[in-house]
């Protein structure tokens, strides 16, 4: 098949599931921040800090491995940053992950990299930490973007401690350069992608409400502690941030022309992985988490956008709230929520993924790959799904590549309808 | 004062912590034994981790009761001094090497110390050396191998062939704890048992003790 075919065959596959309908087979959409660069014999750093090599590598997985989708996540979360420059769209956008090299140019305070702060093969970390004190709620209820740039960010990136400095000035243009280099990456590997027949699916961001707080401003600790201690503050500032982050979603999407000239689809993935929903009790759940999310995922199905979710940890005491989402309109990866329990909870209210945890593809054996993906697209594939390997950030640094490649061959063989 | 005692248990199990803190004030202005007191903390700790299991309390719980635990130790570790009591066993505990989370360890410190069992912390990213030596320094029951990341599953593995090599394999019993670990990761990395939450991971260190 040549790769204008092949693209067009991928493409409908993930369209058609994204619909909600079921394709000719299963799709399988693979995601990595590192194993890419250590299947193709480069080290964690090389490939987070130099585009042409990440390219390189995603390009010979892409090659090797017969994907529908292949991405290099060769970020750590940044939502705060894409809030900070809501007004800049095109700046907004971009700066949705933390980079390596943004990470060298700020100096934030919340990741830590191979290379610099961790060994060169290590996998680059979100920590976090409190960067807003618990008397401080508000004044970010009062005026979130003025709060999150003048005081949040400043306190975030080192570099930008003292505001108006040469160091400031100098970090920040410096940035602008970073988010265009790696914009231009982006761009790069779509269009290198496609020669081979590999299709990119457009994307835009979103996020929980609660866990842009919890992630970028209070920390997941103190979060949680807020929620017993000061409990009315967090929900203020809980519908504080939420038009933020609608905002976000609706200016991160690229229009419908553009998507279709530069992708050859009309549907958009807007982006959320969920961190606290694991953490909470099912009366804090449906307290600070659920409400606000539900809206979002409600605006941005009207937006013509379908959300992309990712269900981190265990979803189970919270599954049935999802009814209460747009139809639909809700892809989930559930992490360590059993698909079966899903299927049988949710039905086809919300669109399922996936996949081999990365401990089987550490771990297991082709066989016992196989296996597993048999019993999985034999008890979830009706009504559409797709495969997401790894089902947390993707695959891991340590899978074997005889497993992976044993996954995408019992897609093939058992994901066909 | 069983009246008293009773109301502790309970404040403390129902993560009530205003009253919780303030009851142990009170038992301690009222020249109560310490040890009555950590006795309790013990009983509430036990509760907290049965409705964990039971599906009654979440992480967010285990994270507020954590925090309770350490202002009750706060106002109570300084009267009982040197004289620490009788523990139940040691435990050496940390994240290994290429991951430097900790809120999943921390939790389970502050379980196993509110239990009554002594607990060595290392630290995060701990290469395997690290662990080696604090068994030959500390002498464990059991040691904990931390980590979030699926990345940590090789480090895990690294540390327990490292204690093997040391000679050491026979003298501690070993359990990965986090979010990803799992039965096929228990497995792979030669440990003895696996908890992805960390109630869970409290019995079953307290399993491989042969403590009830």
């Amino acid at each position: 098949m040549s790769a204008e075919e092949l693209m067009k065959e991928r493409l409908e596959r993930i369209e058609t599931v994204l619909k909600g309908k079921e394709p000719d087979r299963v799709p399988v959409t693979g995601a990595t921040t590192v194993w890419h660069g250590r299947y193709a014999g480069y080290t964690a750093k090389e490939v987070l800090f130099d585009y042409e090599k990440s390219k390189d590598a995603a390009l010979k997985v892409a090659r090797d491995f017969d994907f529908d989708t292949f991405t290099p996540i060769i970020g750590l979360e940044g939502m705060i940053y894409t809030v900070a420059f809501l007004n800049q769209p095109e700046i907004s956008s971009a700066a949705r992950f933390i980079l390596g090299p943004t990470h060298l140019v700020l100096q934030d305070v919340y990741s830590r990299w191979p290379g610099y702060e961790l060994d060169e093969n290590a996998h680059p970390q979100f920590i976090g930490k409190e960067i807003m004190k618990v008397d401080e709620y508000d004044q970010l209820i009062e005026n979130p973007l003025e709060f999150i740039n003048k005081v949040v960010m400043p306190r975030i990136n080192k570099k930008l401690a003292d505001v108006g400095s040469a160091e400031y000035n100098a970090a920040l243009t410096k940035y602008g350069l970073e988010l265009a280099r790696f914009g231009a990456f982006m761009a790069e590997l779509s269009m290198e992608m496609a020669k081979i027949g590999y299709p990119t699916i457009p994307m835009s961001w979103a996020y929980a409400p609660l866990d842009l707080i919890g992630d970028f401003l209070r920390d997941i600790k103190n979060i949680v502690l807020d929620l017993f201690r000061v409990p009315e503050k967090v929900k203020d500032a809980v519908e504080a941030v939420k038009p933020l982050i609608i905002k976000a979603a609706e200016i991160s999407a690229p229009p419908v022309e553009v998507r279709k000239q530069l992708f050859g689809t009309d549907v958009v993935e807007c982006f959320y992985p969920l961190h606290l929903n694991e953490y909470l009790n099912p009366k804090l759940y449906s307290e600070f988490y659920w409400p606000s999310l539900n809206d979002i995922f409600h605006k941005v199905a009207e937006m013509g956008q379908v959300n992309f979710v990712l269900f981190e940890g265990k979803h189970d005491a919270h599954l049935e709230t999802l009814l209460e989402a747009p139809k639909k309109k809700v892809v989930g990866v559930f992490e360590k929520t059993d698909p079966r329990k899903v299927r049988e909870v949710l039905g086809d209210h919300v669109i399922l993924v996936s996949g081999p945890p990365n401990s089987l593809l550490i771990g297991g054996t082709p066989q016992k790959v196989e296996e597993y993906m048999k019993s999985l697209l034999e008890d979830c594939k009706e009504g559409g799904m797709m495969i997401w390997p790894g089902v947390d950030g993707g695959i891991s640094r340590d899978a074997k590549p005889e497993n992976v490649k044993a996954m995408v061959d019992a897609v093939k063989k058992y994901g066909k309808y | 004062m069983a009246d008293v005692r009773e109301e502790f248990v309970n404040a403390l199990a129902d993560l009530d912590e205003a009253k919780t803190i303030e009851l142990t004030k009170r038992r301690v202005e009222a020249g109560e034994d310490p040890f009555a007191i950590l006795e309790d903390v013990r009983k509430a700790t036990d509760i907290i981790g049965k409705r964990f299991e039971e599906g009654r309390y979440f992480v967010s719980d285990l994270i507020m009761a954590g925090e309770i635990l350490k202002q009750i130790m706060d106002i109570v570790k300084p009267l009982i001094g040197e004289k620490d009591g009788e523990k139940k066993g040691k435990v050496v505990i940390g994240t290994v090497e290429g991951d430097v989370h900790d809120i999943g360890k921390n939790i389970v410190i502050a379980l196993l110390e509110a239990e009554g069992f002594e607990v060595v912390d290392l630290g995060v990213d701990q290469p395997p050396e690290a662990f080696v030596n604090a068994i030959k320094e500390h002498n464990p029951d059991v040691v904990g191998l931390s980590g979030l990341l699926t990345e940590a599953i090789e480090s895990m593995k690294k540390t327990v062939e490292a204690i093997k090599e040391a000679g050491l394999r026979d003298r501690v019993k070993i359990i990965i704890g986090g979010g990803r670990t799992d039965e096929e990761a228990k497995e792979y990395v030669g440990a003895d048992d696996w908890a992805d939450d960390a109630a869970v991971g409290v019995r079953k260190i307290k399993a491989l003790m042969g403590v009830e």
